[in-house]
C-alpha cells in the first residue's frame, strides 16, 4: 500500500489555521484536505437552531484557501458536520458558500453535499420496532418526544462519504458525522486499513491540539500498512509521544474502546514511538465491525424562550443575606406568574456560578457576579418574569440591610436582555439502520 | 510525608464534556515516574473523586488507570445535561478544581 496522508487544517472549520503551516502542509503531498466543521460540543443551540456555530465571513474565508488548495494539487476537500450540527439547513448554507467560491475564484468541480437529518417519522418506527437503544440520555427515546424535537441527525460513518468520492466529488460537504470518519473516509476509500484510518481520525480531527504547543491549526496523518506517523503543518510545532497519548483521551470517556457508526475500535495495544523532533508514530488499533449497523441520533427539542439580567452585588451585608433574598424573591416570582410555568436560574459568580452543586468550597466573596435566568413558554412571559425578579431584588428589603438604594449594580440598560429560544437535546441515542448509507443521501452538482 | 494536593503532581489536570451527558477528567503526569507515584498511592479513585464533588459514587461514570499515557481517568454524569436549565459550564472545562485539590500522599 502507498501511504495516504491527510491534511486536517484545524479542530474547527472556522476557527482558523496558520497560512504558511497550510502551505508547509501543502509541500508534503496530501491525498486529501478533511475537516470537522461541529459537534454537540456547543450546546443544542445550533442543532435546534439551524443557526451556523461559526461566522460565514470566517467558513467562506477558510474554505477560499482549502479549496484553492485542493484545486491547485488536485485533491478532494471534505468538510463534515457542516454549520456547526449538521442539520440540513446548515449544510445548505455551506453549500451556498462553496457556491460562491466556486465563482469568484473562477473554479470548477463537482460539489457533492451529504444529508443527515432523519425524517422523525423514520424515527418514531424505530421506536416501534424496539431499534434504538439509549446511549447516555439515562432514559428511553420515546414517540411522545420524538413529537417535540425540531430537528434530528443521525451521525453518518465513512460510507456515505466514500459513496460521494465515487460519484466523483472534489468538495464534499457533509452533514453530521463522526468526527473521525470525516478524515478516515478518503483513506478507507483508497484501501487503507480502516481500524488505523479511524484511529488517525480520532486524533487529527482537531488539528494541531494534539501537537505541542496546542493550536487551532493545521496537522497532517500518514497512513502506512501497519501505523501512521502525526506531524503538525506548522515548524513551530511538535507531535509528541505525550501530546499525541493526551489527546488520545481528550474529550471521550473510555481511552480502550470507542464505539463509531457499524464498530467498535480496540486502543488497548496501541503504542506510540517517537521518530525524530516532529513526529510520532502509532501503531496497534483494532476494528471489530458490530453485527448490526447502528447510528446516533441527535435531537433538539425547544424547551421556551429565554430573558437574562447580569448585575454585581458589591455590599457585604447583601452578599451575606443573598441565600434568603434570592429563595425570596423566586418564590414570589413563581406565584405572581401562576400558573404559567417560568424556570428560574440563579447563576451566582463569585460563589458556585460555575459548578453549582458539585462546588464544595465556600470561600467568602468580595464581590459577587449575579445572572438572573428565566425561561419561559414565549419571550414576553421570559422578560416579563425576569424583570419581576431583577426589579424586586434590586428594591429588596432585608434585615440588617444597609444600604437602602438599591442592591444590584446593573452595568446594562435595559437591564433585562432577550435571548430568545432555547433548546434542549431531545435524543442522544442510537438507532439501528439497514445500511450504512440508508439516511444519508449524496447529491452532486457540478459547478 | 506530608500530603500534597493532586495539581502540584500533575502536569495536566482537565475537565470536559464527554457528549452531553458526561464531564470527563483527564490527570496527565510528566513521566511514568511521577505518575506511579501518584497511582500507587490509591487516592484517586472512584469514592475520592465522589467526596471531592460531594455526588454519590454511583455518578462516575469510569475509571482508568492508563499506564501507556501516563494518565487517569475519570468520568462523572452530569447533574444536568449541557445545556439544561441551570447549566453553568457548556463545555464542561470548568469543572478540574475539586480534583486538582485532592490530597495525595506522596513526595
Amino acid at each position: 500500500m502507498t501511504a495516504i496522508t491527510v491534511l486536517t487544517p484545524t479542530g474547527t472549520l472556522g476557527y482558523g489555521f496558520g497560512d504558511e503551516a497550510l502551505a508547509r502542509g501543502m509541500s508534503l503531498g496530501p491525498a486529501v484536505i478533511a475537516v470537522d466543521a461541529g459537534s454537540t460540543d456547543p450546546g443544542p443551540h445550533y442543532l435546534g437552531s439551524g443557526k451556523p456555530l461559526v461566522s460565514d465571513v470566517s467558513i467562506k474565508r477558510e474554505l477560499t484557501a482549502l479549496i484553492r488548495a485542493g484545486r491547485e494539487a488536485g485533491i478532494p476537500v471534505i468538510v463534515g458536520s457542516a454549520g456547526g450540527a449538521g442539520s440540513g439547513v446548515q449544510v445548505e448554507r455551506t453549500a451556498r458558500l462553496v457556491r460562491e467560491i466556486a465563482e469568484e475564484q473562477g473554479l470548477g468541480f463537482r460539489l457533492a453535499t451529504i444529508r443527515s437529518d432523519i425524517p422523525i417519522e423514520r424515527a418514531k418506527q424505530a421506536v416501534a420496532a424496539g431499534e434504538i437503544i439509549d446511549f447516555e440520555a439515562g432514559s428511553a427515546l420515546t414517540s411522545e418526544l420524538l413529537d417535540e424535537t425540531v430537528m434530528l441527525v443521525a451521525q453518518m460513518g465513512h460510507e456515505p462519504i466514500c459513496a460521494a468520492l465515487d460519484g466523483g466529488a472534489e468538495v464534499i460537504i457533509a452533514g453530521r458525522a463522526c468526527d473521525d470518519s470525516v478524515i478516515a473516509s478518503f483513506p478507507i476509500w483508497r484501501g487503507a486499513d480502516p481500524a488505523l484510518a479511524i484511529h488517525m481520525g480520532k486524533i487529527l480531527e482537531c488539528g494541531a491540539f494534539s501537537a505541542e504547543p496546542f493550536a487551532m491549526d493545521v496537522m497532517l496523518g500518514t497512513l502506512h500498512a501497519d501505523n501512521f506517523v502525526l506531524e503538525p503543518g506548522s515548524t513551530a510545532r511538535r507531535a509528541s509521544v505525550k501530546s499525541v497519548a493526551a489527546h488520545s483521551l481528550y474529550e471521550r470517556e473510555n481511552p480502550f474502546k470507542q464505539s463509531g457508526p457499524g464498530h467498535e475500535i480496540d486502543l488497548s495495544a496501541c503504542s506510540f514511538e517517537q521518530i525524530g523532533e516532529r513526529q510520532v508514530r502509532v501503531r496497534g488499533a483494532k476494528l471489530t465491525e458490530t453485527a448490526e449497523y447502528y447510528v446516533k441520533l441527535e435531537g433538539a427539542k425547544l424547551a421556551g424562550y429565554r430573558s437574562i439580567a447580569i448585575a454585581g452585588i458589591r455590599c457585604p451585608t447583601t452578599v451575606k443575606a443573598l441565600d434568603a433574598i434570592l429563595a425570596d424573591v423566586r418564590q414570589k416570582a413563581l406565584v405572581y406568574f401562576a400558573p404559567a410555568p417560568v424556570t428560574i436560574t440563579f447563576h451566582v459568580y463569585g460563589r458556585d456560578g460555575v459548578m453549582k452543586e458539585l462546588e464544595r468550597e465556600t470561600t467568602p466573596q468580595r464581590e459577587v457576579g449575579l445572572v438572573i435566568e428565566v425561561t419561559a413558554a414565549d419571550q414576553e412571559l421570559a422578560h416579563a418574569a425576569c424583570h419581576q425578579i431583577s426589579g424586586a431584588m434590586l428594591h429588596y428589603h432585608y434585615p440588617g440591610v444597609i444600604n437602602t438604594s438599591g442592591n444590584l449594580a446593573f452595568p446594562y440598560s435595559p437591564s433585562d436582555i432577550d435571548l430568545g429560544p432555547v433548546y434542549e437535546f431531545s435524543a442522544y441515542h442510537l438507532m439501528k439502520v439497514a445500511s450504512p448509507n440508508e439516511l444519508f443521501p449524496v447529491s452532486f452538482e457540478d459547478l | 510525608m506530608n500530603p500534597r494536593p493532586l495539581k502540584d503532581l500533575a502536569d495536566i489536570v482537565r475537565s470536559k464534556n464527554a457528549g452531553p451527558y458526561r464531564i470527563t477528567f483527564d490527570i496527565l503526569f510528566k513521566d511514568k515516574a511521577r505518575y506511579e507515584a501518584v497511582r500507587d498511592t490509591g487516592a484517586i479513585n472512584p469514592a475520592s473523586v465522589a467526596a471531592a464533588y460531594g455526588i454519590d459514587v454511583a455518578q462516575i461514570s469510569s475509571f482508568f488507570e492508563i499506564d501507556m499515557a501516563n494518565a487517569i481517568k475519570i468520568t462523572i454524569k452530569r447533574p444536568r445535561a449541557q445545556g439544561s436549565a441551570g447549566d453553568g459550564d457548556m463545555y464542561g472545562c470548568q469543572h478540574h478544581v475539586p480534583l486538582m485539590r485532592i490530597d495525595i500522599p506522596a513526595s
